[in-house]
């Protein structure tokens, strides 16, 4: 396996893979359209409520469509067409092709983030109250769907198929959204998927809501332990996802 | 990786994505190979200059393996590995990609080729190995294998033959003949032949071919049961 990546081939692969992305419209709808759209949900009142509803709504698209749904399209249909194949007959080495495809989506997931703030100001949301842990549940949550995308991609048998086999990973996402309708003890349980620690970070370290309400409970000091069990869910499943995504790698279509 | 660097492969199909050019394509090769040549120099080479700009979508089956090619000698390849390089090509193609072949094999690169025509083994390889059933049953320069096989002599059938002591066999109105010394049986054919005045139409003769001697093979040793059919 390798221990470096070399920055001049991931350039390379990454910058055709974004040329790909915007030469497929139906890829680019759900790669740059899709996750931008939820952004209008804060035109619909300038509440904290509404402000974290829409942006939990946003980064989990962002999470889903341009990194997971992108992601794990293009290398399906990469592998169909044998470009997989072809690539790890050069130079290039395996984790170059994987990071390189994953990038361009996950530029976009970065760049809705960093948008998103200037937006939900104008809209009358509050400024983050802690830029730092919002970014780095972005940018957590990015590599897991990404790790996702890859694990996932083992088991789909052609890009088609994949808007079947998304589903276990799309329901992970939503469901935390959903935890407030839960009773308590559904809700534990609830609270350790990912989209419920993304939904959490962001409720916590952008607008304080320690609490299920609209009421501003934290101050900038407690973002940091609010943020802490979230954060660990993440990572936890940032090691699951990439095991099951290693152990289940396949490079070349069934025959 | 050093060996990845010093070598090109070829794979049995081809892999691309048929969204981009031919020229994105061997732009994005030729930043994942040290030491490329210049895109539009292989771009001549394999004769894809005024299909450039074309989507490799619509490429037809030739272009796309002259392209596939193409990736392959961007760089510059101490040793080739050719699986099929010319499966699906049209006639002129293939004598393209032979030239090349041996250009490259003149200028000191060593290639590997497997491939399903003898012919092409015939005016390409310096060695052969020939491969059936999964073994190597034959190795050599082209012209060692075909050694000690014997040569074919076939005209249409006439009346009556000379007594001629080889293995005579006849099919579709051709007479076959198959003989260990060729000029010796050419020379009493001809001679009978300018005797009696008897025109021989068609008349062919030829040493063993590669294509002989490999379904000779073929023939006389069955595949064993356990393994599958080998190429060449």
């Amino acid at each position: 396996m390798a221990t470096t990546l070399s920055p001049a081939r991931v350039r390379t692969l990454a910058r055709w893979n974004a040329v790909l992305l915007t030469r497929n419209r139906l890829a680019l709808f759900y790669g740059v359209v899709l996750p931008l759209a939820p952004l209008l949900l804060l035109l619909t009142g300038d509440d904290a409520g509404v402000g974290a509803a829409s942006i939990v709504t946003t980064m989990t698209f962002a999470a889903l469509f341009p990194v997971f749904y992108n992601v794990l399209a293009q290398f399906v249909s990469r592998r169909d067409e044998l470009v997989l194949k072809r690539l790890r007959s050069g130079e290039a080495r395996d984790a170059e092709i994987l990071v390189a495809l994953a990038l361009p989506g996950y530029a976009i997931l970065v760049l809705v983030a960093v948008l998103a703030i200037p937006l939900a100001i104008a809209a009358g949301q509050p400024v983050p109250l802690n830029p730092l842990v919002y970014l780095v549940a972005v940018l957590l949550v990015g590599v897991l769907f990404t790790a996702f995308a890859f694990w996932t991609a083992a088991w789909t048998r052609n890009a088609e198929a994949a808007q079947l086999t998304s589903m276990p990973v799309v329901f992970l996402a939503v469901m935390g959204q959903m935890s407030v309708a839960f009773p308590d003890r559904v809700r534990d349980v609830v609270d350790l998927t990912p989209g419920a620690a993304l939904t959490d970070l962001i409720r916590t370290s952008w607008f304080g809501l320690g609490e299920p309400g609209t009421e501003r409970t934290l101050d900038f000091a407690d973002t940091w332990a609010a943020a802490a069990q979230p954060l660990l869910v993440l990572v936890v499943w940032i090691g699951l996802a990439g095991w099951l995504a290693s152990r289940s790698m396949r490079w070349e279509p069934r025959t | 990786m050093e060996v990845r660097r010093r070598t090109g492969l070829l794979l049995q199909s081809s892999g691309f994505s048929g969204d981009l050019t031919v020229r994105e394509t061997l732009l994005m090769w030729s930043g994942l190979t040290t030491g490329t040549r210049p895109v539009d120099d292989v771009l001549d080479l394999l004769r894809l200059a005024g299909r450039a700009d074309v989507a490799v979508r619509v490429l037809s089956g030739g272009e796309q393996r002259r392209l596939d090619l193409a990736c392959t000698l961007l760089g510059h390849p101490e040793v080739l590995f050719l699986d099929e390089p010319t499966t699906g090509l049209d006639p002129e193609s293939r004598r393209g990609v032979w030239e090349l072949v041996r250009g490259l094999r003149d200028s000191g690169t060593t290639v590997l080729v497997t491939t399903h025509y003898l012919e092409e083994a015939e005016a390409l390889a310096d060695r052969l190995e020939i491969m059936h059933a999964g073994r190597i049953v034959r190795s050599g320069a082209p012209h060692e294998i075909a050694e000690g096989h014997p040569a074919t002599i076939q005209f249409l059938s006439v009346p009556e033959l000379p007594d001629l002591p080889v293995e005579i066999s006849h099919e579709r109105g051709l007479t076959l003949l198959r003989t260990d010394d060729l000029q010796r049986t050419l020379t009493d054919l001809l001679v009978w032949a300018q005797r009696r005045g008897q025109v021989l139409d068609g008349l062919q003769a030829r040493s063993a071919t590669l294509e002989s001697v490999f379904l000779d093979i073929a023939n006389a040793e069955p595949v064993p049961a356990t393994s599958t059919s080998g190429g060449q």
